[in-house]
């Protein structure tokens, strides 16, 4: 089998064994497997394990069972129903003013960690039961927790940009002054499109009425008070990465330990709540781990294959115009996005396209912040967005991938309208550069 | 040409974008063409295949057939791999390792080590000595005192450590931001070029060049089953070829440094700081009583400082 | 749940929430399974003493400048037990993702028989992992002179965490063999049972 034709027959195989119910994690790891052994023989299958290896000490990835566990624990304490009441308080009569806080919550935590898959695991615990009970609309919940998480890949400190500086020999300091434009950009659109469509029809996101406002529950203090906690933590966080005391990732321990200890003030503390939140973190972390894993394994073995080479090959043989070439990237990193996680689809198309992208005179802190908004768009969209995926793995019962992606066009749309911008006008990025 | 009798994937501890994966690549051009056709290697840049710490039992056994890496990746195998991949403030300059490898024994010494894990050492090269940044000027050994350094390896940790520093255990990763913010206030990792290119002496701009601590071997291997049927002369070659990417390698990546010392120069926000000769000899010293503490670790260790203390005494290094 | 109860109908449920207590058995289909979820909480704690020691080191670097030489391999090895933990468990939980529309809108044989292919298959993936987990291990602590011994970091602190974390990767793949191995003849007594 020449490699064009393995190319296909894996993707074919993967999608035909996705239909029939099988987890996403066995299917890549199980589809590498079989490449592994048919294209090297059973000796080169501790490839496989190298791989999970590598991917397990990683060690980016400590900071995801940190964001798990301090969601658990805020979810099951009371904070969260009380964060979340409060911060209706203060929006007050605006119609879904719930949902932009979240929005706004989701920039803060994208300014602390740059780990999708925890942002979105931390949201979908913490923000999307508290809006669904506060009677708002499921899809623009869903669609804030999803679009919002996605955001800490773009926001500085974001792990995907040093990534790409790293494998591409970039500076990390242009590729973060150069995201933060069209990270704000995103998040504005975002606030827009919520409060056009609340604003339109209140029921999507229902305010509080004058008679609520006016009941004793409801007084500015007491949300005050429910609020100020939770601000704490993520001032905590935020902190102690700013001032320079704690690493990225030391940080999310710090917020773990600032949530354990508002929990004890609030004499919630016991070894049941820990106990379930580690439950949660433990199952949480292995559905996310394992779907890298089996995306990793597949990266290993195709480059192997001589795929890489396969891939740059196919892309200059077609002979397009420069610009034709980077909606090819576009495109690739898109259906790469339906089934692996962001940290799989670096280590396999960047080492392809960023020589690609210097050989036909494009500007690499370009193309980083294009792949970064690449990365939020193959999250978010169908069939297999990977946020999509964590979402459901801790969306409350009853809500389905159906209602997931449906919730989701919408703001694929936006990020599609941002994505083209940068196309067109990459100085929207670049300005503070030059 | 005709089509290719052997087609090797060698994988390499550099990322894509590194301007070593282009010399690297020319290496394996100059090969193709030496022997006229008749050997197609393949660069893989790092974690392609495996990650770099797994590459040494890949090649072993046969998953890749070679790979170009720095040895200290294997220390926790054998501490042996970390004194010859990086010996901690030996080595002043590329040339003076390059003949220790190849004239002083080191080649021959590597190959015992790594010979029983089914891995040849055809030969070695080295990028050049790293740069240290630092967000506080040091200007003697004196002025490490207190400072919190990323050091990651063994042996730069414990010199470091005796040398009065603090080094903080972080990986590659988070040294942008952990400079950037102040969580460290210096950092070991990468050559001068390397470290202007990422950024990093806009908020750690005083950075020590030429560089006096670190200098890690691209160490180039192949499967040692691969290399024993291999007919003589394309072992000539392969052999003859390495040594003569080890000089690129060193000049080139010399080369970058320079334009960056000049453009750096050109910023009046970096001070870049030439250690004096006293300090770097201090400091040489510090590290020797850290080589004669590995050297009890076992007989390969014991071997590897004999050999090195041998080279630099003979030429009044030491 | 006994092997005899129709495998089919015992799935229709809506699986893949997470939120589960520590002692539920929703997703488990074997006694391994709900033996599994009642442990999961006691292997969590790998990351509440992940998080602990992390908050030591940033008091003890940021406070009293005497960073440890110990805490970050400690917390990248605790998480990576967890990860590799973490697989066995959602196994037993049904929590690995999985795209449910073919399977929802098949009848109970189809059903059947997705749930025999999709048993075997996972069977096959453990059991091929698990294998070249074993290779792993073996070059990991046994040296090529052919003693025994235990692949270290080579930090400072040089700990045999690479040992450790491949053992444990051998195991939880050898975990999920068992579990996956359990599910198949489960799913296989289903369908004689209905013939
Ligand atoms: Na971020
Ligand atoms: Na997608």
């Amino acid at each position: 089998m020449d490699i064009a034709t393995a190319t296909y027959v894996l993707v074919g195989a993967i999608f035909a064994l996705l239909l029939t119910g099988l987890p996403l994690a066995f299917i890549t790891g199980l589809v590498a497997l079989l490449f592994t052994a048919g294209f090297f023989g059973p000796d080169a299958l501790p490839l496989v394990t190298a791989r999970i290896y590598g991917f397990v000490t990683e060690y980016s990835l400590v900071a995801v069972p940190m964001f798990v566990l301090m969601a658990s624990l805020l979810d099951r304490s009371g904070i969260a129903r009380d964060l979340f009441n409060g911060m209706r308080v203060f929006a007050g009569r605006l119609p879904g003013g719930v949902a932009v806080q979240t929005i706004i919550v989701a920039f803060f935590l994208a300014a602390m960690s740059g780990i999708i898959g925890g942002e979105i695991v931390l949201l979908g615990i913490l923000a999307l039961p508290q809006m669904l009970r506060l009677g708002y609309h499921r899809k623009i919940s869903i669609g804030v927790v999803c679009a919002g998480g996605a955001l800490g890949t773009m926001m500085p400190p974001s792990i995907v940009l040093i990534i790409y500086g790293l494998l591409a020999s970039e500076s990390i300091a242009d590729l973060f002054t150069a995201a933060i434009t069209p990270a704000l950009i995103l998040m504005g659109s975002y606030v827009a499109y919520v409060l056009g469509r609340c604003l339109l029809r209140p029921e999507l996101g229902p305010p509080l009425s004058e008679e609520e406002l006016e009941a004793p529950g409801h007084s500015r203090l007491a949300a005050l008070k429910a609020v100020i906690p939770p601000a704490l933590v993520a001032a905590l966080v935020l902190g102690s990465i700013y001032a320079g005391i704690a690493s990225v990732t030391e940080a999310a321990a710090m917020g773990v330990f600032g949530v354990l200890v508002l929990v004890s003030l609030r004499r919630e503390l016991s070894v049941t709540i820990i106990r379930e939140s580690l439950s949660q973190t433990i199952n949480t972390c292995g559905m996310i781990v394992w779907i890298g894993i089996g995306a990793a394994i597949l990266v290993g073995v195709y480059n192997l294959m001589g795929g890489n080479r396969f891939v740059a090959s196919s892309i200059l043989g077609l002979d397009l115009p420069p610009i034709a070439i980077v909606l090819v990237m576009m495109a690739i990193l898109i259906v790469l996005g339906l089934f692996m996680d962001w940290i799989g689809i670096a280590m396999l198309t960047l080492p392809i396209f960023v020589p690609i992208i210097e050989q036909i005179g494009y500007d690499p802190v370009w193309f980083g912040i294009l792949f970064a908004i690449n990365m939020q768009v193959s999250f978010l969209s169908p069939p297999f967005g990977p946020a999509a995926f964590y979402l459901k793995g801790v969306a409350p019962p009853g809500i389905t991938l159906r209602d997931i992606y449906t919730s989701l066009l919408p703001f694929i749309a936006l990020q599609v309208t941002v994505l083209a911008i940068m196309l067109t006008f990459p100085q929207v990025a670049t300005w503070p550069l030059h | 040409a005709q089509a290719a009798t052997y087609e090797w994937k060698f994988q390499t501890t550099e990322s894509a974008g590194s301007p070593l994966v282009k010399i690297q690549k020319d290496w394996a051009e100059r090969v193709n063409e030496m022997t006229d056709g008749r050997v197609k290697i393949e660069i893989l840049p790092v974690g392609a295949v495996v990650p770099p710490s797994q590459t040494l039992t890949a090649v072993g056994s046969g998953i890749l057939q070679g790979h170009i890496t720095d040895p200290s990746y294997f220390s926790g195998k054998n501490p042996a791999f970390g004194m010859l991949g990086n010996l901690v403030g030996a080595w002043s300059d590329p040339m003076q390792f390059i003949e220790y490898m190849n004239y002083g024994g080191g080649e021959e010494l590597y190959n015992q080590l790594v010979e029983p894990y089914g891995v040849h050492l055809i030969g070695a090269s080295v990028a050049g000595l790293e740069s240290l940044v630092s967000s506080r000027p040091i200007r003697e050994i004196e002025d490490l005192k207190g400072l919190k350094m990323r050091a990651p390896q063994g042996m730069v940790n414990n010199v470091f450590s005796k040398a009065g520093a603090t080094p903080v255990n972080l990986p590659t990763s988070e040294v942008y931001t952990a400079l950037e913010k102040g969580v460290i206030d210096a950092a070991d990792y990468n050559t001068f070029a390397n470290n202007q290119q990422l950024g990093l002496h806009e908020f750690a701009p005083y950075p020590i060049y030429p560089g006096f601590h670190s200098m890690p071997m691209g160490a180039v291997s192949i499967n040692k089953d691969v290399w024993s049927e291999l007919p003589d002369d394309l072992k000539t070659i392969l052999e003859t070829s390495v040594d003569y990417l080890a000089v690129d390698t060193a000049f080139r990546m010399h080369q970058l440094d320079l334009k960056a010392v000049a453009k750096a120069r050109k910023n009046d926000d970096i001070e870049i700081i030439d250690l004096p000769k006293a300090e770097r000899a201090k400091f040489r010293r510090i590290a020797q009583k850290e080589w004669a503490n590995w050297a009890e670790k076992n007989e390969m260790c014991q071997k590897v400082y004999d050999s090195v203390v041998a080279f630099l005494k003979q030429r009044d290094l030491m | 749940m006994s092997a005899n109860v129709p495998l089919a109908e015992s799935r229709d449920a809506e699986h893949g929430d997470a939120d589960d207590g520590p002692f539920t058995t929703e997703g488990a289909r074997t006694r391994l399974d709900r033996c599994i979820n009642r442990l999961a909480p006691d292997i969590g704690w790998l990351a509440f003493v992940a998080m602990a020691i992390s908050v030591v080191e940033v008091v003890l670097r940021y406070g009293l400048d005497s960073p440890t030489s110990w805490v970050h391999e400690t917390t990248i090895f605790l998480v990576a037990v967890l990860f590799c933990l973490g697989g066995p468990v959602a196994l037993a939980r049904d929590g690995h993702i999985r795209v449910r529309l073919l399977y929802d809108a098949a009848g109970p044989r189809l059903r059947r028989a997705l749930d025999v292919f999709n048993d075997a298959v996972t069977v096959l993936f453990c059991a091929a992992i698990a294998y070249a987990g074993w290779v792993m291990v073996e070059r990991s602590v046994i040296a090529p002179t052919g003693e025994w011994t235990l692949e270290r970091s080579g930090s400072s602190w040089n700990p045999p965490f690479p040992s450790f974390t491949k053992i444990v990767i051998l195991a939880a793949t050898l975990l999920m063999l068992v579990q996956a191995l359990l599910h198949l003849w489960q799913s296989l007594r289903a369908v004689a049972g209905r013939r």
